[in-house]
């Protein structure tokens, strides 16, 4: 009986520190790698944003357009941070076929000493990705969506396509990644596809993101 | 039936022991934190006050939180947290935003490393440009501060300091890379340090003041180019 006694306490001290050990804590549910192998080596991978199902939140300078002034979930930041356009949005994105895999933070500048883009994705099961690029134009997306005859106020439908970073540009660069991504470099494309604004200036779409990526490259 | 009861009464005794030992173990308190150096800037956040977004995975919302329809809820990022903030330079004047993406992180070990979190910084200065922040979070201490005080109604010995940052740099400093702008090309490492001001069991929230501290120098790649 006392051999017993002592020899579950030995199994119940050793089993749970084993478990904390052991048992894989901070393990993410992971989905298939949608990447392609691409000619003359290197990868490719598309994420994509649906808009505005995928949107978590905002905030930014009004003056930085349609993107900050309507979104749903728009923080006003304060006004020392504003006096240049400045735009920081927060996305969860999906891989090629539509799962949710991670979770994405744009910030885009357009002053004249700092402006640019940067994106940071993360993908808990894999790891994070920085893309960079200049600034798109400001109010780029809303200057293209009045070409096509929105009107401020009013819903609008169609099919706007706006590159804030063009395929094949060389300054829209895979700055750096973790885990997974590390040591990988690259270019990608940004391309935003509005298909509809409702009247309270809520857009729908899609942004997708075009990685090419090598290691050491 | 007796030595099933005997057993049984074995197991949770050497369970409970084991909870105890990791509990109090020294080396996931230690495990924590680069000490800091001297920094090129510091910058400093208060919350609540400076939060303007935050969201919580599913699976990481404390028992017993209020309920919200949260928005990261799908299984591939239920256990992650985004945050966005205001950060405020030594004269306590807004002087950047920046965007952290938190998961929790594989190398969580209850007996060796502490509970890691992933925590991924985009931060952007007006004027100046953008960096990238990459740092592994040991949040253990805070945990085992905090939960007895939400759970058990044991009375809060705060405030408290912590020195979060574990890596994943060589001497457990977080990771920064220049975005855009002038710190484009610019490499360096940042910790982060807070105080818990303030902890309110009914709302399962907290208080804290909270400073980044970074340094930036050129890139290893341009310096030998």
């Amino acid at each position: 009986m006392r051999t017993t006694f002592f020899l579950a306490i030995f199994l119940g001290f050793a089993g749970v520190l084993a478990a904390g050990h052991f048992v894989p804590w901070g393990a993410h549910v992971r989905l298939p790698s949608q990447t392609r192998v691409i000619a003359n080596g290197g990868r490719a991978e598309r994420f994509v944003i649906r808009l505005p199902a995928d949107r978590i939140d905002v905030a930014g300078a009004k003056t930085a357009g349609l993107r900050a002034a309507a979104a749903v979930g728009a923080s006003a930041l304060a006004p020392q941070l504003t006096p240049e356009p400045l735009l920081v949005e927060h996305f969860k994105i999906r891989d090629a076929a539509g799962n949710v895999i991670g979770l994405a933070a744009r910030h885009w500048s357009a002053d004249a000493h700092a402006s640019g883009t940067a994106w940071s994705l993360m993908i808990p099961s894999r790891g994070a990705l920085l893309l960079t690029a200049p600034a798109e134009p400001r109010a780029a997306l809303d200057t293209a969506l009045h070409t096509a005859g929105y009107n401020a106020g009013t819903a609008w439908n169609g099919d706007v396509k706006v590159a804030f970073a063009p395929e094949g540009t060389d300054a829209a660069v895979v700055a750096g990644g973790s885990d997974e991504f590390a040591g990988l470099a690259g270019k990608y494309s940004e391309t935003w596809t509005i298909t509809g604004v409702t009247d309270g200036g809520e857009l729908h779409g899609t942004i997708e993101i075009d990685t090419v990526t090598r290691h050491g490259t | 039936m007796r030595y099933l009861v005997v057993a049984t009464l074995g197991l949770l005794i050497g369970a409970a022991f084991a909870c105890v030992v990791i509990y109090y173990n020294p080396l996931i308190a230690k495990a924590a934190s680069a000490q800091p150096d001297v920094a090129d800037r510091a910058l400093h956040y208060s919350l609540p006050s400076e939060v303007l977004g935050f969201e919580l995975g599913e699976q990481v919302v404390p028992p017993g939180t209020p309920k919200h329809d949260g928005l990261l809820w799908e299984e591939t990022i239920e256990r992650t947290a985004m945050l966005s903030l205001v950060l405020d330079d030594a004269h306590d004047k807004p002087t950047a935003i920046a965007s952290r993406m938190l998961a929790v992180s594989p190398r969580t070990d209850f007996v060796l490393s502490g509970v890691r979190v992933n925590d991924y910084w985009l931060l952007t200065i007006p004027g100046e440009g953008t960096l990238f922040l990459r740092a592994e979070a040991n949040v253990w201490p805070f945990i085992k501060e905090t939960l007895p005080v939400w759970y058990l109604g044991r009375p809060w010995k705060g405030p408290a300091e912590y020195s979060p940052t574990a890596g994943p740099g060589e001497h457990g400093e977080a990771l920064v890379v220049g975005a855009t702008g002038r710190f484009a090309g610019l490499e360096g490492t940042a910790i982060e340090k807070y105080r818990l001001t303030d902890l309110d069991p009914a709302a399962r929230s907290v208080a804290a003041t909270g400073e980044i501290d970074f340094k930036l120098g050129a890139s290893q790649v341009a310096k030998s180019e």
